[in-house]
């Protein structure tokens, strides 16, 4: 994405399946015997194509893509098996994972306040990914991150990349996570309720960055929201979580047209509708 | 930002006006009076009164109070004529009972007090930062429980029991050290190391258990931080993402901390000096306080105060450069 990086871009083949995760489990030990977070969770993700996930709290969405990057909290295993590009992730030692974070996988938080270091400057932040990856010279890093800051629309990128994070409103400091995971040119974004911190006008201009940023790069996304009406807008394909287990998966027009699962029927149904005004809430277990 | 600090500063001033005021009022009203106890066992009336006005104790509260101020800043005159006594700015008063000006006392024995401070510093920054580093990254572990162990012993036990147990086992019963003595780094410089030893080990070892404590709290706080995760989900390795992101969280209130403590040695270790035997300003202290030298007691009550409003202006300053979001407010 950026033209001074010094790699060579590797435009991925639209419709080629970039991540395919089969019978993932992800187990967390308890005082009252193992639990698991995640039980046996299919489903990929194509080159370009967005996936959403969506579930309640505590669905195992968050779990599942903590599990992709190899991040699990501490006492967290997952079996099963998540391949990129054919590679499996699962089997990688800790030192082979982190060459696939940030420059394979990247991913943007829900909250970008407590996402950022508030001791260093947002430039020195994103150009520590950069580094972490490439290599080359500070300054090198200083224009890539200047570069990826104008992509994601910070104005007067040049001398906000000296910013503190607590300089920039919600909705930048989202962009400047944005701007951070999509330096490194990952094949695979993973955001995580990145919008829901924002409110609703940012949210739009956030989620029409992410998809044009995808429409350029060809990135692969996995966009994780409890909001229905977010992954209508932006996902190709749904997966539906509730209690670590999938609750239904298929392309975003079988979900918001013809849900199968009752889950997902009562989940849709609870959505307030304009053209219902004497609409009830619904029982959604 | 220099507005701001010329703010502090003249705080600072304010703030040791006041300590000054009340340092001042307590000893004038609650003291027993010094020219009776300068005066001695044949004393007549006249003669304490003569004192009393050489002195300066006839004239009311607050020409004493100008007085002692202004000779801070100028200077004093015991008396008049022959027996006057001169006592040169900064004067902090009279020691009637040693014959000499309290400032001299003071900076006589400061030398002992910093090295006794700066050693103990480095020292329990050191062990302090390290252990509770070590502790917070290998939680619930052996090294966790036994750097927790340890520290709770060093905050549990009074540091005249470890100064006189450590003096028992290093120097009574191993002989590893000789007796402490007081001479100059100059004379003999191992001597000199070994005598400042203990005193070191023992402040050291209360205040680095209090630090690890601090510090483990703190690195155990900021690893469960957002940014934390950000950091490794760029791929940094561990050792940097402690390093780099942790690390200046986790140590940046320390320095608050620090500031205090370090000022508050500086004015005096008063239990360590005294059972080390050390001639410093809180062994000073002691002596005075034991033989009811006002004008001394009252001299190391303003200096300690002072260090510490000294080093709570000089730890704001640093803040604004440690911590971003100060700095921007503050600007």
């Amino acid at each position: 994405m950026s033209i001074t990086s010094p790699r060579t871009i590797s435009i991925p083949v639209p419709g080629a399946t970039l991540l395919e995760v089969e019978h993932l489990t992800v187990t967390f030990p308890t005082s009252a015997g193992p639990v698991e977070v995640v039980q046996d969770a299919s489903f990929r993700v194509e080159a370009g194509d967005t996936l959403g996930i969506v579930g309640e709290s505590g669905s195992g969405k968050s779990m599942t893509s903590l599990a992709i990057m190899g991040l699990l909290p501490r006492g967290g295993t997952a079996t099963g098996s998540i391949r990129l590009n054919g590679h499996e992730l699962l089997a990688r030692s800790d030192r082979e994972m982190r060459r696939v974070r940030g420059d394979k996988v990247a991913m943007v938080f829900q909250d970008p306040l407590s996402s950022l270091n508030p001791y260093y400057t947002v430039g020195r932040q994103i150009e520590e990914a950069y580094r972490a990856h490439n290599g080359g010279s500070r300054k090198n890093a200083r224009n890539v991150t200047i570069e990826a800051l104008e992509r994601v629309r910070i104005a007067d990128a040049s001398r906000r990349v000296d910013h503190y994070p607590h300089q920039f409103s919600g909705g930048m400091r989202q962009r400047i996570m944005i701007a951070m995971a999509l330096c490194l040119e990952p094949d695979l974004l993973i955001a995580d309720e990145p919008t829901t911190a924002l409110d609703v006008t940012v949210q739009a201009q956030i989620l029409e960055l992410l998809a044009e940023l995808q429409r350029e790069t060809g990135t692969g996304m996995i966009f994780i929201t409890h909001d229905l009406a977010v992954v209508s807008q932006v996902a190709d394909d749904v997966l539906v979580m509730k209690d670590g287990r999938q609750v239904e998966r298929g392309t975003a027009e079988q979900i918001f047209s013809r849900p199968q699962a009752q889950y997902t029927r009562a989940l849709l149904a609870a959505l307030p509708r304009i053209d219902d005004p004497f609409d009830r809430l619904k029982g959604t277990s | 930002m220099l507005f701001y600090f010329a703010r502090r500063i003249l705080a600072a001033i304010g703030v040791l006006l006041l300590i000054s005021l009340f340092t001042y009022a307590i000893f004038f009203l609650l003291s027993p009076d010094p020219a009776v106890q300068i005066c001695g066992k044949t004393c007549t009336p006249e003669r304490i009164d003569q004192i009393r006005s050489q002195l300066g104790l006839d004239l009311p509260f607050w020409q004493q109070y100008w007085q002692f101020l202004s000779g801070i800043f100028t200077g004093r005159t015991y008396g008049e004529g022959a027996a006057a006594i001169q006592c040169a700015a900064p004067c902090l008063g009279f020691s009637f009972q040693t014959n000499e000006p309290v400032t001299d006392m003071i900076t006589t024995r400061m030398p002992v007090s910093i090295t006794v401070a700066v050693g103990a510093a480095v020292l329990w920054m050191l062990a302090g930062i390290g252990g509770g580093l070590l502790s917070a990254v290998k939680q619930g572990t052996g090294w966790d429980r036994g750097v927790m162990m340890t520290a709770l012993a060093g905050i549990s036990l009074p540091n005249y029991f470890v100064a006189l147990l450590l003096q028992y086992v290093l120097v009574v019963q191993l002989r590893w050290l000789p007796f402490p003595q007081s001479v100059q780094f100059a004379e003999d410089p191992l001597l000199w190391f070994q005598s400042y030893l203990m005193p070191w080990l023992v402040l050291a070892f209360g205040y680095a258990a209090m630090y690890s404590r601090i510090v483990r709290t703190n690195v155990i706080d900021t690893l469960g931080q957002n940014f934390m995760r950000t950091a490794r989900a760029k791929g940094l390795d561990a050792p940097l993402v402690l390093r780099r992101h942790a690390l200046r969280p986790s140590l940046t209130p320390v320095v608050t901390l620090f500031g205090m403590d370090f000022a508050g040695l500086l004015g005096g270790a008063l239990i360590t000096e005294t059972v080390f035997g050390l001639n410093g300003v809180g062994k000073l202290t002691a002596d005075s306080i034991a033989k009811n030298d006002q004008p001394v007691i009252m001299g190391v009550t303003l200096l300690a105060a002072g260090l510490v409003v000294i080093a709570n202006m000089l730890v704001d300053v640093a803040y604004t450069y440690l911590d971003p979001r100060v700095r921007v407010k503050s600007a």
